[in-house]
């Protein structure tokens, strides 16, 4: 069995964490902008809950996909107690490796059910 | 409104708590302002209580996981401290909920009757069976006190009617015996209220036993006739399994107040037990007995027992001890586990202050040790289960058969109840109580009483040991080695009927003599160790002098070679007509030897006896009684209806038993043997309540020592550990190992002494308690030295190999450190 790289041990990622890591890729945000973002995203499909959010949160900071950062971006408008998280280059790793095993997912349905591919 | 969320926040695992619940009291603040109206918001908290539903069990099952591999991670790093805490607490929740089975089966656990509370046995009441069937019933109507009463008496007797001959305990009642116990057959019915009238009585009801035995539980046994000491009865019905009241009782008659009807010799007890009127208390009740018993016949003692006593009788109060002595072991083993994990979280002082620092609360923490003691407490109730299982399995074999009534499984819901909350209870409490006996003193203090306890324990147990001991070793008047016992019994059977009875016996004697390796025989009318009554009599010598209570039992010829008692003086019957009496009659009589030759007036002839023979004095109830005077006439001038063979044999009996019976049915296969038993078995019945103590109290005891071993040892290792730098500081100043090592020593058998002393209190305080409880116990100060000395030496050993860590001490080492 080949090895597997760092970013696919992680594999499949819940829709929640996917979601946040590629809303997290386009910047630090806090807890509740995260979820806005991913409500937004989603046209309010996925709305998280704040103990789905932050166990979420939890269990990506303790893998390592993210960490706290220190900088607060605009400090001066938010609420210092406010806690910010960006993206890890770990959580960068697992997340084009989701990507890359949805698109084949996706590849072979395709070829399964015959539907052409997209230009 | 977030007031109520913030608090179901509190519903999660301490670090998650710690780390988000700021945020999601934020997060939720900013969604509860976005909504408004009674209806968004009914939605919100819908979707919000979801959420936590979700979230929290996940949050508190992850947390767990973690805490859980902590523990492994810390205790694997000591397993001797783990092993030690769970074996302490295994053993101990094993050891009580085993003793708490049993006494759940002797104590607790009711009676297979309706209400067994309000059952009550009356002893030497106004109106009984001998009173007549008319006064009794009008007086168990009557009374003040009673609902209703009924009367029975209980023997052996002989039943035919299946395959074999048989042994059978028959109770012969009023009518309404099932009635009043609240008990009704499983098949059939019970007796009618007038079938123990004169001509209506010739039915029986049958034990579920010896209904599978006979009729191997086939239904078509109703109706089918039985033969009770050749009196022919009809079976009606069968008792419910497990229900055998009283005395493990076979067949049920209702042939108490027709008591010629089954034919029977002996002497008989009638026995009354009624129910309570409801409203009237135990001791109202007692009182009216009694004011009764002032008008009809003053003077004469009377009182009520409560069935539920009457049946556990001695056993409940040697079951308390246990009791008592497990709860003291419990106590023990909750202080040791507090002990060790104590230690271990000094020990881990550092690793704690890390943690702390890198932002763990106390409830984190608290909550850390909290999931290790759990995981000990509840390793340990596993173990404990195991424990229980043994100890009741092993108290079920050897303890008090007398209860046959009460059939009691060894584990049942209640037994697993307590199990369950002592594991509970001990889990919570020693995780709590670390931080609280953290202070010096209170430590001390565990630790005295610690060793008082253990102290206490095992100078109870020595007591019980030497007690048995002495059971053991006690010269019965015969020897028991070697000895092959059967009993026959002629009632119902044709020799009853003329002279014929001794035809039998001599014939039964002479093939038992025939066996090859059978050196003597004889036979008995009541056999030592057989529990029988005895019957006794006043007997005048030829001098005039008079003896009151004398023993009369019956003999062959060489009956007392076959049981190894020696003849003093005088000879055996055969070689002149007369009696043989014991040493305690020559005794009584003050005459010693000379007894032989004189003669005897019995109260029921004016013909004297002529004595020709004294005999060692046995101990006719075992071990445990004294010998009483006794006289024993020759079986054949009155042979009995049923008696005991008895053979010595060369080898162990237990080659002989089947040899033996064949060889006694030769004789006549219709009379029925039983109790097919070597002597030695007989005297190990007699002693299996005893040693069911002694090995119960031995158990806890070891118990006890081994819990102060850790204990001691735990305590020494964790003040070696805190103290460290003082003695590596002690050593580089030129103190060698030794002299520091003998100081620990010192400094860890403080408290044991000062507990000892205590201990030593304690300990002559229970031994009264004992004698007092106990038939036969003897207790004396020594024992309690005794088991000083050895709680010492133990504690010596432990502290001595717990101090072995100071030579692991580097000098220099702690100094750099510092």
């Amino acid at each position: 069995m080949p090895r597997k790289s760092d970013g696919e041990r992680f594999l499949p990622l819940s829709l929640p964490i996917f979601h946040m890591l590629l809303s997290l890729s386009e910047g630090e945000r806090h807890g509740y902008a995260l979820k806005r973002a991913i409500a937004q995203r989603t046209d309010g499909k996925l709305n998280l809950g704040s103990g789905a959010l932050y166990g979420s949160i939890n269990k990506m900071l303790e893998e390592g996909f993210i960490e706290e950062s220190d900088e607060r971006p605009d400090s001066h408008l938010d609420d210092e107690r406010r806690r910010y998280y960006r993206i890890t280059a770990l959580g960068r790793k697992v997340a084009a490796a989701e990507t890359a095993r949805l698109r084949s997912l996706v590849k072979m349905a395709e070829l399964q059910l015959g539907i052409p591919e997209m230009a | 409104m977030p007031r109520l969320y913030t608090l179901l926040l509190h519903l999660y695992p301490a670090r998650f708590r710690e780390e988000y619940q700021g945020s999601m009291e934020r997060l939720f603040r900013d969604e509860y302002r976005e909504v408004d109206g009674f209806w968004q918001r009914a939605v919100l908290w819908l979707r919000v209580l979801a959420d936590l539903a979700m979230s929290i069990p996940e949050q508190i099952g992850r947390e767990l996981w973690l805490d859980l591999k902590h523990s492994m991670r810390v205790y694997g790093k000591r397993p001797l401290m783990a092993v030690l805490a769970v074996a302490a607490l295994g053993l101990a929740i094993g050891a009580s909920t085993g003793v708490f089975s049993v006494l759940n089966a002797l104590l607790l656990r009711s009676l297979p009757f309706s209400k067994p509370e309000r059952l009550v046995q009356l002893v030497n009441p106004v109106v009984t069976a001998g009173s007549g069937r008319a006064a009794f019933v009008r007086w168990s109507r009557h009374n003040s006190y009673l609902e209703d009463a009924a009367t029975f008496s209980t023997s052996d007797m002989n039943v035919a009617g299946g395959r074999d001959a048989l042994r059978v305990k028959v109770t012969e009642s009023s009518s309404n015996l099932f009635q009043m116990l609240g008990v009704s057959p499983t098949a059939g019915r019970g007796f009618a209220a007038d079938e123990d009238v004169f001509g209506h009585n010739a039915v029986a009801v049958i034990s579920y036993g010896l209904w599978q035995q006979m009729f191997a539980g086939d239904p078509s046994a109703i109706g089918k006739t039985l033969h009770v000491n050749g009196s022919p009865v009809t079976v009606i019905g069968v008792a419910p399994a497990g229900f055998d009241y009283p005395q493990k009782t076979g067949i049920w008659l209702p042939t108490l107040f027709d008591f010629e009807r089954v034919p029977k010799r002996g002497a008989f007890l009638f026995e009354t037990i009624g129910r309570l009127k409801s409203g009237v208390s135990f001791d109202t009740a007692n009182e009216f007995l009694k004011a009764e018993a002032r008008r009809v016949r003053p003077g004469e003692e009377v009182k009520l027992v409560s069935l539920q006593n009457q049946l556990a009788g001695a056993v409940r109060q040697a079951s308390w001890v246990l009791a008592g002595m497990t709860i003291l072991v419990l106590l023990m083993a909750f202080a040791n586990v507090a002990q060790l994990l104590l230690s271990r979280t000094s020990e881990r002082r550092q690793e704690m202050a890390v943690r702390a620092a890198l932002g763990a609360s106390r409830a984190r923490l608290r909550q850390q040790l909290m999931t290790e003691a759990s995981v000990l407490t509840s390793m340990g109730a596993l173990l404990g289960l195991l424990v229980a299982y043994w100890v009741s399995r092993m108290a079920s074999s050897v303890a008090p058969a007398q209860l046959g009534t009460q059939r009691y499984s060894v584990m049942d819901w209640r037994v697993l109840a307590f199990a369950a909350a002592l594991a509970l209870v001990m889990g919570v409490a020693v995780g709590a109580l670390p931080r609280l006996i953290a202070t010096k003193k209170i430590r001390f203090g565990l630790l005295v009483m610690h060793a008082a306890l253990a102290l206490c324990l095992i100078s109870s147990s020595l007591v019980m040991g030497r007690t048995f001991l002495g059971l053991i070793h006690a010269n019965l008047g015969f020897r028991p080695a070697n000895v092959v016992t059967l009993n026959v019994s002629l009632q119902g059977s044709r020799y009853l009927a003329g002279s014929g009875e001794w035809s039998y016996y001599s014939e039964a004697l002479s093939r038992l003599r025939l066996v090859p390796g059978v050196t003597s025989a004889g036979a008995v009318s009541y056999l030592p160790l057989a529990m029988n009554m005895y019957m006794a009599f006043p007997f005048k010598l030829d001098s005039g002098q008079e003896l009151s209570q004398v023993v009369v039992n019956s003999a062959t010829q060489g009956y007392f070679q076959a049981m190894g008692t020696a003849f003093l003086a005088g000879g055996d019957f055969g070689s002149e007509p007369g009696v043989v009496v014991n040493a305690a009659f020559a005794e009584s009589t003050r005459l010693g030897n000379a007894i032989v030759g004189r003669r005897l007036i019995a109260p029921w002839t004016k013909t004297p006896y002529r004595i020709i023979g004294l005999v060692a004095t046995v101990r006719n109830a075992g071990p445990a009684g004294g010998g009483m005077a006794q006289i024993y006439f020759p079986i054949q001038g009155e042979p009995p209806p049923a008696l005991t063979l008895v053979a010595r044999v060369e080898g162990p009996a237990e080659e002989y038993l089947a040899r033996c019976r064949d060889a006694v049915k030769m004789a006549d296969s219709s009379v029925p043997i039983y109790d097919v038993k070597t002597l030695e078995q007989r005297l190990s019945d007699v002693l299996a309540r005893p040693r069911f103590y002694t090995t119960a109290t031995l158990f806890l005891a070891m118990l006890a020592v081994l819990l102060a071993a850790a204990g001691i040892f735990g305590t020494a290792a964790q003040s070696i550990a805190q103290r460290r730098q003082e003695m590596g500081i002690r050593m580089a100043i030129g103190a060698s190992y030794g002299s520091i090592r003998s100081m620990m020593v010192r400094e860890s058998l403080f408290p044991v002494v000062c507990g000892a002393g205590l201990g030593i209190g304690l300990s002559i305080l229970s031994g009264r308690f004992l004698e007092h409880l106990l038939e036969n116990a003897s207790a004396s100060g020594w024992m309690s030295v005794q088991a000083a000395g050895l709680l010492l030496i133990t504690a010596l050993a432990a502290a001595w190999s717990a101090t072995g860590r100071v030579l692991k001490i580097d000098p220099i080492e702690v100094i750099r450190a510092e």
